[in-house]
């Protein structure tokens, strides 16, 4: 009985069935989602950055304490913080190897990750960028290094740290120390007291601050041990702070005043130092450096290559010579040779508390040498006589040794009589001279490889003072080649300059012609930078640097307020005396300097071009002396509105006769103009008619830039009209401008030509396409009425199949109804069975009592078997119908399963 | 050669998605194996076609030419962002098919006014049309590729999914000769303009039924961005001045009101009060477009202010808090954008300036050090620790890495200054293509302005230039040429200008400024710029 019933919830709704299937499905869905939101991957382990040969120790797992620890063994410690993916980290790596294979015996080379943020430093420290440099020098520390990652000027800076103090033992380092153009303290302190004098570690710490605070350490402490030393700067008392000067006074650090702590003494320094000429080292991040240096009035930038490692510079002491030269404003005062650099014993701004130490120091000596003069009075058969008639002659004596002592030199009669003799030799080198100035002109001697002189020649019956004030000088570089490549070779300083001293005709005072105190005197004051080529030369091709050169030297003065910028001539060498002559033109009031214009070298004149590409060197040519009408394109290639205007220009550029039209451009960014054809907007189209050049228009603005405007313009501004009656020549014109016409027009006809076969082929292409379109179209008819008979069929097959099953739910409900009927039959027959079991029993009774009537006992035995093969019979039958019906509502169920 | 490494960068995420990923939308690099994403367009194939030929690979892009024919089907019963599909799907398939006679496809007689990728490209965008049916006429956000617009779709739209239409579709429509695109994405861009705040400010989201602004945070980054670089794209590639004084007129509410010592914030639009002083990571693509149009110095200022938060943490976090100096949370994530990248390539074309490649060189390391997996480059889920997420997104082959490499090739032919071109015959005339001046879509598509002239290419234009010609041939001239204006120049309804608008809004303070230069012009560089490369900048002295 179980079994119908549950043959019977077969047939139920199929819901529950589909119900099932989209639980799978959402199973599955979720799997999915699971998979796409969850998986994500920590940051790789850090690994080694250096490498384990390295000298430097790298804590690649932030080992802050560590590193801490490591401290503790050694003086100087450089750490450095990186973070392993960082570009700059990357390439400072190699730098900073470079200098602790260098160093590493003295300095111990730290470097930590500092990004990993398992890491103890990632923990405690947060840098906003990578990497940063601390160096310690024992406990104090630490002061970051923020100069350039460049092993050279590393190294520079963690020797400064080690040594943080020069020490000054004898006269000739002092002398040394102070003609550096690095402004420099000094303190005096006697060490015959032990453990040490006091205030002497203030010092040396202040000297450590001052790294802290000026990470270019362009002020350079020292320290005096010996008495008779420190009194050549005048210090008497041991603890005495002494910051020299060159222009200005020096001064001695007011301790009645400030507190003498390190951050005093060293912020002292620093606001009390002279900059005669300072260092720019953009450090590459956003910065207002230039801004705020060029912002302050026209300054000469002087770029060279520069090692701070180097022991000598000669090329920067000559610059700062002419640097202290320029600045050196008190030179009238100083009568007497020796006052150089100290002289000024009245300044107002001396410091009262320090009198007597200034007036000793004045007279104590003289760093810069002195070259001998003469003075010569033309005669007058000398060619320069005829506009100048005196000259001083100076004779500029061997360099290659600094001079230590303390007194002038005796001018040596002989040079300057050889001197003369190789003047009145050179004379030629004066050429167009002018009256009333000043010429000046510089030779090698021809007696004395070492020696040169230098002539200053002018007429005497003027007064001097006069165009002193009026500054109307010219000085004439003299085109004479000097040796002095020749002569770098061997000596690097026998390279002529200009030496000039005011001192030797006190009556003519002619130093005011001269770069001495030259920026008091000049209203267009300089100020002078110097850059490492090695790392601004970029700086330097801005300014029109050739890009080819291999000496990296170069100087411009840049004027921001005024936007012009002169450049030094760079075949020039760069040294003292055409500096100075470079300065002298740019202040007098008529410079003969001309603005620099910047060109692109890298255009190169393609004739093939369809637009001609113009730079600054070709713009005159190609506009004004060609013999055509030019239309000039100014643009730049970043500028969105030029590039997208380019199709434009090249489709006019193939239109025009190009025998009387010529279309060019201009990438102002890269090439400089003359002001009066330079424009503030991109682009501008000019048009410079042909033979009336001065005569250029432009065009209009607010209208569209297309190819007919551009036509229209073109025509309504060229020559070509021309109303005058025809002769012959102009019959001859017409003949070659119809041969023009008639070209252009078989060109067009080519043009048309080759559209016609364009379209002929589009043409075709379309046809084909159509008819492939077509024979798609008939095939998908086909392919419908295919489909759609077949959907006939299989409607009818589903009605049958519905048909079917109808019948079959019948059938099967029937069968079912039947199944009931057996079974009843069934337990009918099962009742009968007993009954009939019963009955045979009884009457086995019976007949067992009826035993004793032995006859009648055969013929009952016979009766009772028949009616036990009937019974069984029945119930055989019945079991065989059953299963016929469960196969039956089987089929019938997945039949139905099929069709839905 | 760090454009060698960029390109093996390239290779190593782009052959892993084609083992590991294809057909599917994206790779997801964790697991080596993809994802749809924002459809089911092979998304990331779409996306670094250009790319491919960008680097040179002919044959690669010759065959991903015909696997997209092939395999591409948008009649798909898919949600897909209408914003996205436009700058991915339409986008790339339209620059893909003005490339591909470069790249050597062998093209149809009428390219590049039609082809296959031009068609599949119309397709595309025919499929979003329907979300621009508003009585606004700015679009849904969604909508359904084979039903349209779902009905209960939010109307809730963000402002760049309503302005980022014009380049793509104003294509199309120059190309195929349906005015209907361009027609709708200008409609929208002036429906966002007229409802601007009267401090001339637009906020992140507006409802497109009612023009109802529902996030009012106004700024540069996410949610508006491409809304003003689709402006000055859009200027610079129809020529249309229009366009350009609606974005000259932002950018000065943007001055005034979110900018500040070079950052850019968020302001309440109606007020300008600050809301959030965060730089988000999508801002960075404003110093590329300053450029574009020639404001190279505050360009340079603000870059650098971005290259340090690139620097603090090797990539740039969705929010940046200025004032902290930190992260925002649960915005720490970096999916290898390309939008810092993106500026430094246009302002290395200004001004060369080292400091530029130097970003680009921390890129690659940065990218290579933290997110490279072996199954491709990992989004950075979260900065501070670096710790990656299992996605890849297109963008990253569409354009961190073609930007990457055309900042490192100065040479490459996108970078082209006109003195190269292709001369085309087509059915329409002869054309000039190929001559630069490239304008990048949002997603780094390229478009060549030219192909824009090629197409719809007037008669008359051409008889008139061909009239005038005969003038040049000739000794006598007897007429008078008078110059049109550009208003006249077909452009129609769009010519007015679009001061109109300040009326309705009492906008008395707009009209008297009327600058005297050409509005589709950029300013010559001033002389400091010569210095100013290195970190240098220069404060104008006006």
């Amino acid at each position: 009985m179980t079994s119908v019933s549950s043959l019977i919830r077969v047939l139920l709704p199929k819901v529950q069935v589909l119900k099932e299937d989209e639980a799978r499905e959402e199973i599955q869905r979720n799997h999915s989602s699971c998979r796409a939101k969850d998986v994500t991957m920590p940051a790789k382990l850090p690994v080694n950055f250096f490498s384990t040969r390295s000298p430097v120790i790298d804590l690649f797992r932030g080992q802050l304490d560590y590193a801490d620890h490591l401290r503790q063994d050694s003086e100087i410690v450089l750490y450095f913080f990186y973070a392993p993916w960082c570009g700059q980290s990357i390439a400072a790596r190699e730098e900073i190897e470079r200098v602790a294979s260098r160093l590493s015996d003295q300095v111990l080379f730290v470097a930590v990750n500092c990004w990993w943020n398992q890491g103890k430093c990632r923990k405690q420290k947060h840098f906003f960028y990578f990497p940063v440099i601390h160096l310690y020098h024992r406990s104090f520390g630490p002061i970051e290094y923020k100069g350039p990652m460049s092993a050279v000027y590393i190294e520079k800076f963690v020797r400064r740290v080690m040594t943080p103090l020069l020490y000054i033992s004898s006269r000739s380092k002092l002398l040394d120390f102070l003609s550096n153009y690095e402004p420099g303290v000094l303190g005096y302190f006697e060490f015959n007291a032990s453990p040490q004098p006091p205030g002497y570690l203030t010092f040396f710490t202040s000297a450590l601050h001052s790294l802290k605070k000026d990470y270019l350490g362009t002020i350079r402490f020292g320290v005096i041990t010996d008495k008779h030393v420190a009194e050549e700067i005048s210090l008497v008392r041991s603890g005495s702070v002494y910051l020299h000067r060159h222009v200005n006074t020096s001064l001695i650090y007011p301790n009645d005043i400030m507190n003498y702590t390190a951050e005093n003494i060293c912020k002292w320094a620093l606001e009390n130092r002279e900059m005669l000429i300072r260092w720019l080292r953009p450090h590459g991040g956003k910065s207002l450096l230039l801004n705020n240096e060029l912002k302050k009035g026209p300054a000469l930038l002087i770029f060279i290559p520069y090692n701070p490692l180097a022991e000598i510079h000669p090329l920067l002491d000559e610059i700062t010579k002419v640097a202290l030269e320029y600045h050196n404003c008190n030179k009238s005062q100083a009568a007497e040779p020796d006052l150089q650099h100290l002289g000024d014993t009245d300044s107002p701004a001396f410091d009262s508390s320090v009198p007597d130490a200034h007036m000793k120091l004045s007279e104590t000596f003289s760093i810069t040498k002195y070259p001998c003069c003469n003075t010569v009075v033309l005669p007058q058969w000398h060619s320069i006589s005829r506009t100048h008639n005196v000259c001083e002659l100076c004779i500029n004596q061997t360099l290659g040794v600094k001079p230590n002592k303390v007194h002038v030199p005796h001018c040596n009669f002989l040079e300057i009589e050889a001197a003369l003799d190789s003047f009145y030799l050179q004379e030629h080198t004066f050429f167009q001279v002018i009256s009333n100035t000043i010429e000046c002109s510089n030779f090698l001697s021809f007696y004395s490889p070492f020696s040169y002189y230098t002539a200053c020649c002018r007429t005497v019956n003027r007064h001097f003072l006069s165009f002193i004030s009026s500054e109307k000088t010219i000085f004439q570089t003299p085109k004479v080649a000097f040796s002095s490549h020749g002569k770098k070779g061997n000596t690097q300083h026998s390279i002529p300059h200009i030496e000039d001293r005011n001192c030797f005709i006190p009556d003519l005072h002619i130093t005011g012609t001269n770069i001495t105190g030259l920026s008091c005197r000049t209203n267009k004051t300089l100020n002078l930078y110097l850059l490492d080529s090695n790392l601004f030369w970029i700086y330097a091709e801005r300014l029109g640097a050739s890009r080819s050169t291999h000496l990296k030297e170069f100087a411009a003065i840049v004027d921001l307020k005024e936007e012009v910028h002169y450049v030094l001539d760079q075949n020039r060498s760069l040294v003292g005396s055409t500096l100075e002559n470079f300065i002298k033109n740019f202040s007098i009031l008529y410079s003969p300097l001309k603005r620099h214009l910047v060109d692109d070298p890298s255009v190169h004149f393609h004739e093939q071009r369809v637009i001609t590409e113009v730079t600054t060197n070709t713009f005159h040519d190609t506009v004004f002396l060609s013999e055509k009408n030019v239309l000039l394109l100014y643009y730049a290639q970043w500028c969105g509105f030029c590039a997208s205007l380019n199709h434009i220009f090249i489709q006019l550029a193939r239109l025009l006769p190009p025998d009387n039209f010529t279309v060019a451009r201009i990438d102002t960014t890269r090439n400089d103009l003359p002001w009066e054809f330079m424009t503030d907007r991109l682009p501008t189209i000019l048009f410079f008619p042909h033979q009336r050049k001065e005569q250029s228009v432009k065009f209009p603005e607010d209208f569209s830039v297309n190819l007919p405007n551009l036509l229209k313009f073109i025509l309504h501004h060229s020559s070509l009209s021309s109303s005058e009656p025809c002769t012959k020549e102009c019959l001859h014109k017409e003949t070659v401008l119809q041969q023009g016409h008639i070209s252009h027009l078989e060109r067009e006809i080519q043009k048309l030509r080759s559209e016609i076969s364009a379209l002929h082929q589009a043409h075709d292409q379309l046809e084909a396409q159509l008819s492939e379109a077509r024979r798609e179209e008939h095939r998908l008819q086909q392919q419908k009425h295919a489909l759609e008979k077949q959907h006939k069929t299989l409607q009818l097959h589903s009605e049958q199949l519905q048909a079917t099953y109808d019948q079959k739910n019948q059938e099967l409900l029937e069968m079912a109804e039947k199944l009931q009927e057996l079974a009843d039959a069934s337990e009918n027959l099962l009742k009968e069975n007993t009954l009939l079991r019963i009955l045979v029993a009884s009457r086995e009774g019976r007949l067992q009592s009826k035993d004793e009537i032995k006859e009648s006992l055969q013929s009952e035995q016979t009766l009772s078997e028949d009616n036990d093969v009937s019974v069984s019979t029945a119930t055989a039958t019945l079991e065989v119908k059953r299963i016929d019906n469960i196969d039956t509502i089987e089929t019938e169920h997945s039949s139905g399963n099929r069709t839905e | 050669e760090p454009e060698e490494r960029v390109r093996a960068m390239f290779y190593h995420a782009y052959e892993h998605y084609l083992e590991s990923a294809f057909p599917y939308d994206e790779l997801r690099p964790l697991t080596c194996d993809g994802q749809d994403t924002w459809g089911s367009f092979s998304l990331t194939l779409i996306d670094a076609l250009d790319t491919l030929l960008i680097l040179g690979n002919v044959s690669e892009f010759q065959r991903v030419v015909s696997v997209l024919q092939e395999g591409v089907d948008f009649d798909i019963d898919v949600n897909a962002s209408v914003f996205e599909t436009n700058i991915r799907v339409v986008g790339g398939l339209l620059s893909a098919h003005l490339l591909s006679k470069k790249a050597g496809v062998e093209v149809e007689v009428g390219w590049p006014c039609s082809g296959p990728l031009l068609r599949m490209a119309e397709e595309a965008a025919r499929k979003l049309l329907p979300a621009f049916q508003t009585p606004t006429g700015m679009p849904y956000g969604t909508v359904n590729l084979l039903h349209g617009v779902n009905p209960g779709e939010t109307p809730v739209t963000c402002t760049a999914g309503i302005g980022t239409f014009i380049v793509e579709f104003a294509t199309l429509s120059h190309l195929t000769g349906d005015p209907v695109f361009e027609d709708v994405a200008r409609k929208a861009l002036k429906a966002l303009w007229k409802n601007r705040s009267d401090i001339g400010l637009v906020g992140n989201h507006i409802d497109v039924i009612t023009a109802k602004w529902v996030a009012q945070d106004a700024g540069i980054g996410a949610g508006v961005d491409s809304y003003f670089e689709y402006l000055v794209k859009g200027a610079i590639l129809l020529q249309d001045k229009e366009l350009m004084s609606m974005f000259l007129e932002y950018n000065k509410a943007i001055k005034n009101y979110t900018k500040f010592d070079d950052w850019y914030l968020w302001v309440q639009m109606y007020k300008g009060t600050v809301s959030m002083p965060v730089f988000q990571s999508l801002e960075a693509y404003w110093p590329g477009l300053q450029s574009l149009i020639g404001d190279v110095d505050n360009a340079m200022r603000t870059f650098l202010n971005y290259y340090t938060v690139w620097k603090q943490f090797g990539g740039l976090p969705e929010f940046y808090n200025i004032p902290q100096g930190y992260t925002v949370d649960k915005r720490e994530g970096y999916p290898l954008r390309p939008e810092l990248i993106e500026s430094a390539m246009y302002l290395y074309r200004a001004t060369r300036d080292p400091t530029l490649l130097e970003l680009g060189r921390d890129a690659v390391e940065s990218i290579e050090k933290i997110s490279k997996v072996d199954c491709g480059f990992a989004t950075i889920k979260d900065l501070r620790d670096h710790r990656l997420d299992n996605r890849m997104e297109s963008f990253f082959l569409a354009e961190t890495v073609k930007y990457l490499y055309l900042l490192f090739d100065p040479d490459n032919f996108i970078h082209n200054d006109g003195s190269v071109f292709d001369v085309v015959i087509t059915p329409y005339g002869e054309c000039v293509l190929n001559a630069g001046g490239y304008v990048f879509n949002t997603e780094a598509h390229p478009i060549d302005p030219a192909a824009l002239h090629c197409c719809r290419k007037r008669k008359e234009e051409q008889w008139e230039v061909e009239d005038l010609m005969r003038e040049f041939y000739s000794l006598k001239k007897n007429k008078k040429f008078t110059l049109q204006r550009a208003a006249d120049h077909g452009e129609g309804e769009r010519a007015k200008d679009p001061e109109d608008a300040p009326s309705e809004k009492g906008g008395e303070k707009r009209n008297f400024k009327k600058s005297s230069h050409s509005l589709l012009s950029c300013p010559s560089q001033s002389f400091n710029s010569k210095l100013a490369v290195l970190g240098q900048v220069f404060l104008d002295n006006t």
